[in-house]
């Protein structure tokens, strides 16, 4: 397959992962325009976000998922343009990065 | 993008059919997320120049539980006040792992605890607030 | 002395200052019970320092330890700057916003932008023209209305805008100036009797303008969204507030309108400003 082993665990673990999404009750949300804001509670953050991140806090507010579930889910409830695990990584990176997804 | 829409918008021609809203999870070097920085550009210095006592002045002499809950003086298994206030600085390498000058293991666990629980209002807190830059 | 809602006492280990600030702040009424809300202090870093090459080092219930003193000539500057610290680091109540703001028939016009941009000068201008000015440093935003409170201290000008300003206000007060800043030459303006004896009066945010000093005239609109990142960057306690500060900001961009404008001189600005003024 051409995959190194560190690179090919890499990605089983990224699939492995658990993300679970901070509950409704410690964000404050509120859309402008074409972004939407977020006041999370807990760190007292202030988060300016577009497209896909509400929609992926919503679904995983729902029940926590890993990345496939997720990305499947998204399919199902959007017509999703470009449908790349490699881009929902890296979405849900950024929102791990800021606190609003973390891994179980 | 508003507030997250409800999923499906059924199709009113077509029952059973439903119509799904484009959603574009973009390019993997793009950002979805921008976090508003602390407009503390003219004030940055006091970020990492700002003390928090520990505890707060109002309770000076309280003594800090595991926990990080302020209790009476004396209490077992409750540490004793900080004898200074911690500058910033050394707060924000604590709240990265780090340790409080001085302190042993456990009241510095004790501390950090102490500090992560400030409310506003409380002396430190605004410092504390000013030390969760977000990251980037 | 009392500015809008806020006490201050200020301390000085010079009498100098001291006068000075008296003078400019004749009109201004004391702290509200006489206790202030803020105490700033001048001091001299050492002893001797009060007397040899002296420098005034900002102290006050905040500080800014790294903060380098500043000469005694410019004692006065550093009392104004130590207020504005005071402000900038302590004040919980009102969420401020780094704008000049000048008002009329109970409506706030709101101007912020980087130093250098002219919101001071383009509010002494307008309250020359019959606008209250409501503050050239700060504007405080309650959260609980979203109302515009005033805060008037002297109005800081620098360089240039003090010949223009000048010119524009023949009667104003002014105070010494003081050339060898880091940002130049500056001279502090009084603001005029009305803008003291009203600063008690809030007032409606109608419009928040984003002015640029030095280019063609032009501008644009701005989305709510683009006003918010640019006033939260020009707050210095939107943190600090935390859900209350989100709320404030969040109906502010929302309800008020927002004009970037670029402009050549003051009359352009002006004439643009009554405009788009006109219009909202």
């Amino acid at each position: 397959m051409g995959l190194t082993g560190s690179a090919m665990g890499k990605a089983m673990v990224m699939q492995a992962m658990i993300f679970r999404a901070e509950p409704a009750e410690s964000l404050r949300i509120q859309a402008l325009d074409d972004f939407t804001l977020i006041f999370h509670r807990r760190s007292g953050l202030t988060h300016l976000v577009t497209a896909p991140a509400p929609e992926i806090l919503a679904i995983l507010q729902e029940a926590p998922l890993n990345r496939d579930e997720l990305l499947a889910r998204l399919g199902e409830r959007y017509d999703l343009e470009d449908a790349s695990p490699a881009a929902l990584d890296a979405r849900l990176a950024e929102l791990i990065a800021v606190g609003l997804v973390e891994v179980q | 993008m508003s507030e997250t829409p409800p999923p499906d918008q059924p199709d009113g021609d077509a029952p059973g059919t439903t119509r799904r809203r484009a959603l574009m999870l973009g390019a993997v070097g793009a950002s979805a997320i921008v976090s508003i920085r602390p407009a503390l550009a003219q004030t940055q210095a006091s970020v990492v120049n700002c003390e928090i006592p520990v505890p707060d002045a109002g309770r000076a002499g309280s003594y800090i539980a595991a926990d990080g809950s302020v209790v009476p003086a004396g209490t077992p298994g409750a540490f004793p006040p900080a004898s200074l206030p911690f500058k910033g600085q050394d707060v924000k390498t604590a709240l990265s792992g780090g340790q409080l000058p001085g302190t042993t293991y456990e009241q510095n666990q004790a501390y950090v605890k102490y500090i992560r629980r400030l409310q506003s209002g409380t002396s430190g807190f605004t410092c504390f607030a000013s030390l969760q830059m977000p990251r980037g | 002395m009392r500015i809008g809602p806020v006490g201050f006492r200020v301390g000085s280990d010079w009498r100098a200052p001291i006068a000075e600030l008296e003078r400019l702040y004749a009109d201004y009424p004391v702290p509200e019970g006489g206790i202030p809300d803020f105490n700033v202090r001048l001091f001299a870093a050492r002893p001797w320092r009060r007397l040899l090459r002296p420098a005034v080092v900002l102290g006050g219930d905040f500080v800014l330890p790294e903060a380098a003193p500043l000469p005694l000539a410019q004692g006065l500057l550093a009392a104004e700057m130590a207020m504005n610290l005071q402000m900038a680091l302590g004040q919980r109540r009102y969420l401020l916003l780094h704008a000049s703001a000048v008002e009329r028939d109970g409506r706030a016009l709101l101007m912020t932008g980087l130093s250098g941009a002219g919101k001071s000068t383009l509010a002494a201008l307008l309250a020359a023209r019959g606008w209250r000015l409501m503050g050239d440093e700060f504007a405080l935003v309650d959260p609980a209305s979203g109302l515009i409170h005033a805060f008037p201290r002297l109005v800081s000008l620098k360089n240039e805008a003090i010949e223009v300003v000048r010119a524009a206000v023949p009667g104003g007060r002014f105070g010494p100036l003081i050339a060898g800043t880091p940002k130049g030459d500056i001279r502090h303006l009084v603001p005029q009797t009305q803008s003291i004896a009203r600063m008690a009066e809030p007032a409606q945010p109608a419009l928040i303008l984003f002015p640029r000093f030095g280019f063609e005239p032009a501008q644009r609109a701005l989305r709510a969204s683009e006003v918010f990142v640019r006033l939260t960057q020009a707050s210095t306690n939107y943190v600090a507030l935390g859900e209350r500060g989100f709320e404030a900001m969040v109906r502010l961009v929302r309800e008020v309108p927002a004009r970037a404008i670029d402009y050549p001189n003051a009359d352009a600005a002006l004439a643009q400003v009554e405009a788009l003024w006109g219009e909202s």
